[in-house]
């Protein structure tokens, strides 16, 4: 299995195709399966190196206990970069990867030549947010807790989530099992083993990348919100304050486009990056 | 040509995951449901697929292909079906 030892901890990756590097950044309690079972590795290997791989904590990387904040993340992928001898690379991050992808080009600029971002919220900019904690995404997952009469709140909590789900009978778990099917039991049974993690926590620190930080990031930044998404005024805000940043609306689509709408966010994904690495 | 690409599944299965207890599987098990697999899992299998056959193999075509008709799991009749066309 390719894996790689990064600032002490063995993470999990792929790599296929030539061409100019691309890295693919999941979001918290996702992992690098994601990108494949969408096709989007593939539609994107006729012309790039792609290079995804599993964050800490999630897939089939290691578990440690801390070091779940952007800074941390951002760390580990300029070690993988580097560990890899990658040039520098385009980074598309979904939601907390974009975030990831976003603290690298702030912290390491020399590993990323662009980001294109998915449907992200920054702790850094919560003020000018007023939806964090009003996501649709979250009033689901609270929804269908609800059926096993679990509480998860009205507020995003990741920690919450962990601890829970970690808590739940086994009867429970088997009736979340049940709704969440054959393809979501893989993601329900990663959160009982984030919660052994400060993850939930550390994951919605600021952790440095604060609004000035952001809006100082000079590489082009392709910003790809859902119609849907609740973070459409981070959305505003990345296009008024980053020096070089397109936004594009993906159709049809509330929080994971890339699973919600997987045509056009290929082909917005595909289009920006030729965008990138030929201008 | 099934049976042996069936022998391949399982002994890569059993090797890749050698703490787990798996059923036994035929062409229609399902890798989810019946062994208890999870998404990432098929990315690991698919890298020791690639291993084991000595070429890339196209495992993102192939799953997406079974998420657009709608399929909720993937069966190891499809799974053999994809690597006696691609192994």
């Amino acid at each position: 299995m390719p894996e790689l030892d990064v600032n002490g901890t063995r993470l999990f990756y792929q790599q296929s195709g030539t061409g100019p590097d691309v890295v693919l950044v999941h979001a918290v309690t996702s992992n690098q399966a994601v990108w494949m079972f969408a096709g989007l590795v593939d539609a994107l290997t006729e012309h790039y190196r792609v290079t995804s791989y599993d964050l800490r904590g999630h897939g089939a990387s290691d578990r440690p206990k801390s070091g779940y904040t952007s800074a941390a993340m951002a760390s580990d992928f300029a070690e993988l970069h580097k560990g890899l001898g990658l040039g520098p690379a385009v980074l598309l991050g979904h939601s907390f990867g974009g975030v990831v992808s976003m603290h690298a080009a702030v912290e390491f600029p020399e590993a990323v030549r662009g980001v294109i971002l998915s449907d992200s919220f920054f702790p850094g900019l919560k003020h000018i947010e007023p939806n964090f904690g009003k996501m649709t995404i979250w009033n689901d997952l609270r929804d269908t807790f609800a059926k096993v009469g679990v509480d998860l709140g009205d507020t995003v909590d990741f920690t919450r989530l962990f601890r829970t789900t970690a808590s739940l009978s086994a009867e429970n778990y088997k009736t979340l099992e049940d709704i969440y099917g054959a393809f979501g039991r893989g993601w329900l049974r990663q959160l009982p083993q984030l919660a052994e993690t400060n993850c939930g926590d550390e994951v919605l620190e600021v952790a440095g990348l604060t609004e000035e930080r952001i809006s100082g990031i000079t590489r082009p930044v392709i910003a790809l919100y859902d119609e849907f998404s609740p973070f459409l005024a981070t959305c505003e805000w990345l296009k008024q304050h980053l020096a070089a940043c397109s936004v594009e609306i993906i159709p049809n689509a509330k929080h994971l486009a890339l699973v919600e709408n997987t045509p056009a966010f290929t082909d917005a994904v595909l289009r920006h990056l030729k965008t990138i690495t030929e201008g | 040509m099934k049976d042996q690409i069936l022998n391949d599944l399982d002994a890569v299965v059993a090797e890749t995951w050698p703490d787990r207890d798996f059923p036994p599987v035929d062409l229609e098990s399902k890798a989810f449901a019946d062994l208890g697999l999870a998404s990432i899992d098929l990315v690991v299998l698919a890298e020791r697929l690639e291993k084991r056959y000595a070429k890339k193999l196209p495992f993102g075509a192939f799953l997406k292909t079974l998420r657009d008709r709608g399929a909720d799991d993937v069966s190891i009749g499809d799974l053999v079906t994809f690597l006696e066309r691609h192994a």
